[in-house]
């Protein structure tokens, strides 16, 4: 959490490293960050509303797959261009967060996961059989990003600039909504939800709104993935891919801020370099899960903080809400 | 009424008797661990190709059936032993962790088995034509039914008329006070557990003797489940029971008239039940 105010120094450093990068890699490791980037929105959405809210949401991938069938939809079936499919991307995907959140917020914690599992599932569905609009099993195909006041963002290292920057952007602002005074108050609802409730806090529209920001964050990584890959499939948005995101979060920490792009950043190394090895991908990211929940929850972030304290490494410690479970 | 309507509602209850099997291990868990075991899907779909196999090598299907269930139930029993009680208490971990495992599991299922769609091979003295009333039907979608109705029937006995039905029950409503009445509630929650398993084991079967088991089908399965419990209410049969009626129905009829919605339209009753009523049609306030 602090790393930014003890480091700005290092912090300047990664983006000067990141932003000359493209000037000496090659374009497979400048896509590798591409991806590194829109994965990492979808797991900054989700990682917020864990770390922050204790809130685990299977959502997200939905509305990452939903932006992109917007912008496929729009752009490649009515021709509509650029910036209105973006634009409505985000103003479809707000409604629908809106929608499922109003019925979600009812619930809390493990029921909660349960229900937005079945909301992701909704659209999963509704993506996967319906072939009038949402093309069935094939998707939509060639969706290419535009040449916009002369820069042309087809060129890689063009739409890595971009992505970059709009990633900086999207994790500053995050940060500043970290540590408002909404963040407290959701920090507070995190840890006691009934407290907050009785000191005269909104909790149900509070957790809403927490919500809708992190289905705006799940959006921007979903125009950029489409962009990116040029296709948008009922894969993008199926559930082995949110219960994906979900790990990510977990390895780099859910209760960090940077947990989420550490998470993803060791996970899609992981991939570069297992899947040029071994099919057994899942396999590997299954049992690292396992590990990590069992033994480090506080993922590599926890990790890296009980050495560096010098602390032993603690067999099983708590992660998320520490309030005891009740019988009622 | 249209001989197609019979058809319709037969299918409806075929497939309701799967999604019974499949819902009531996963509530039954629930109710007393509060835990969601997400890899039930996954439990299930290594159940059914345990069972493929066994039918394969030996071509007797209740031999299967007593394979895929019981295999299944072992894995049950060492996972909650190993890896479930180590992080007993935050409900959180414990589902992650079942999530893990549904990851290895349906991974180690591509390493096994074929990755296109397999059907159990049900054995022809098993499935004779059945004719009632005028309406020919395969016969095995009729001991589908009956064994459905059987477990209904043998979880209803063990939860209301046995001793370690009592102390389930207890334990849903008071863990604490129950194992201070000397009550060993960790026996309990394997118990209850392997049952679960055992449940999703046999589903796997009888859902692969019906149904196709395909890799990567275990998410689909996993969240029929869900849909199931939450309808109905997480940690009531009888709200299992119901519920799996009225999802068979929608999900047999959404296959016939709306092909492109069938299994968005089996989302609809829960979403309007959690808008009404949260703990679903029969469950209590959690």
């Amino acid at each position: 959490m602090n790393l930014a105010k003890k480091s700005p120094f290092y912090i300047g450093l990664i983006i000067i490293l990141l932003v000359l990068m493209p000037l000496f890699a090659g374009k497979y490791t400048v896509t590798t960050f591409i991806r590194i980037i829109y994965f990492g929105f979808l797991s900054m959405s989700m990682g917020y509303l864990i770390g922050q809210g204790g809130l685990i949401s299977l959502t997200q991938t939905a509305f990452f797959g939903l932006a992109g069938y917007v912008i496929g939809l729009m752009n490649i079936d009515h021709g509509i261009i650029f910036p209105w499919p973006d634009l409505t991307a985000f103003v479809v995907v707000f409604a629908i967060a809106l929608f499922f959140g109003l019925i979600a917020m009812k619930t809390e914690k493990i029921v909660f996961m349960m229900i937005t599992l079945a909301f992701g599932q909704i659209v999963w569905a509704f993506a996967t059989q319906n072939t009038s609009i949402m093309h069935g099993w094939s998707g939509i195909r060639g969706i290419r990003p535009y040449v916009l006041y002369g820069v042309n963002f087809n060129d890689t290292t063009n739409f890595y600039w971009a992505a970059l920057t709009l990633f900086l952007l999207g994790l500053f602002l995050l940060w500043r909504i970290v540590n408002s005074h909404f963040g407290l108050i959701l920090n507070g609802i995190r840890e006691n939800p009934r407290r907050m409730a009785a000191l005269g806090y909104p909790v149900y529209w509070i957790k809403l709104v927490a919500f809708l920001i992190s289905s705006m964050y799940a959006t921007m990584g979903g125009v950029l993935a489409c962009y990116n890959t040029g296709i948008i499939m009922p894969t993008t948005l199926q559930l082995s891919r949110s219960i994906w995101v979900l790990l990510t979060v977990i390895l780099g920490g859910s209760t960090y801020f940077w947990g989420p792009v550490v998470g993803v950043v060791t996970a899609i190394s992981l991939d570069v370099f297992i899947s040029s090895a071994t099919e057994r991908y899942n396999m590997v990211i299954g049992i690292l899960f396992l590990v990590i929940v069992l033994f480090s929850p506080t993922g590599i972030l926890g990790m890296i903080d009980a050495v560096r304290k010098g602390q032993k490494l603690k067999f099983i410690t708590k992660i998320f809400s520490t309030e005891k479970r009740k019988t009622d | 009424m249209d001989i197609k309507f019979i058809f319709l509602i037969l299918n409806g209850l075929t497939q309701a008797a799967i999604l019974f099997v499949l819902g009531s291990g996963l509530t039954l868990a629930f109710g007393l661990m509060r835990v969601v075991n997400l890899s039930h899907g996954a439990f299930y779909m290594l159940g059914g190709y345990i069972g493929y196999s066994v039918v394969k090598a030996t071509g007797n299907w209740p031999l299967a059936l007593v394979a895929g269930g019981l295999s299944i139930a072992v894995a049950g029993f060492l996972f909650e032993r190993l890896m479930l009680v180590r992080v007993r208490g935050g409900d959180l971990p414990e589902t992650l962790l079942t999530v893990a495992l549904a990851m290895i599991i349906s991974d180690l299922c591509l390493v096994f088995w074929a990755r296109t769609p397999i059907t159990l091979n049900v054995p022809k003295y098993l499935n004779p034509p059945v004719t009632i009333l005028g309406v020919t039907y395969p016969g095995f979608r009729y001991i589908l039914m009956g064994i459905s109705i059987l477990i209904a029937l043998s979880l209803w006995f063990i939860l209301y008329k046995t001793k370690l039905g009592a102390a389930v029950r207890a334990g849903v409503d008071d863990r604490e006070t129950v194992s201070a009445l000397g009550v060993n509630i960790q026996v309990i929650y394997s118990a209850v557990f392997v049952i679960s398993a055992l449940l999703a084991g046999l589903a796997g079967v009888l859902g692969g003797s019906y149904l196709q088991l395909s890799p990567g089908g275990d998410t689909t399965i996993l969240t029929y489940s869900l849909v199931v419990i939450i309808l109905g209410g997480m940690g009531s049969l009888l709200g299992a029971v119901v519920s799996s009626l009225i999802l068979g129905q929608i999900m047999s009829f959404g296959l016939a008239f709306a092909p492109q919605y069938s299994y968005f339209l089996i989302f609809i009753p829960m979403a309007i039940v959690l808008a009404i009523r949260p703990q679903g049609l029969f469950g209590r306030k959690i």
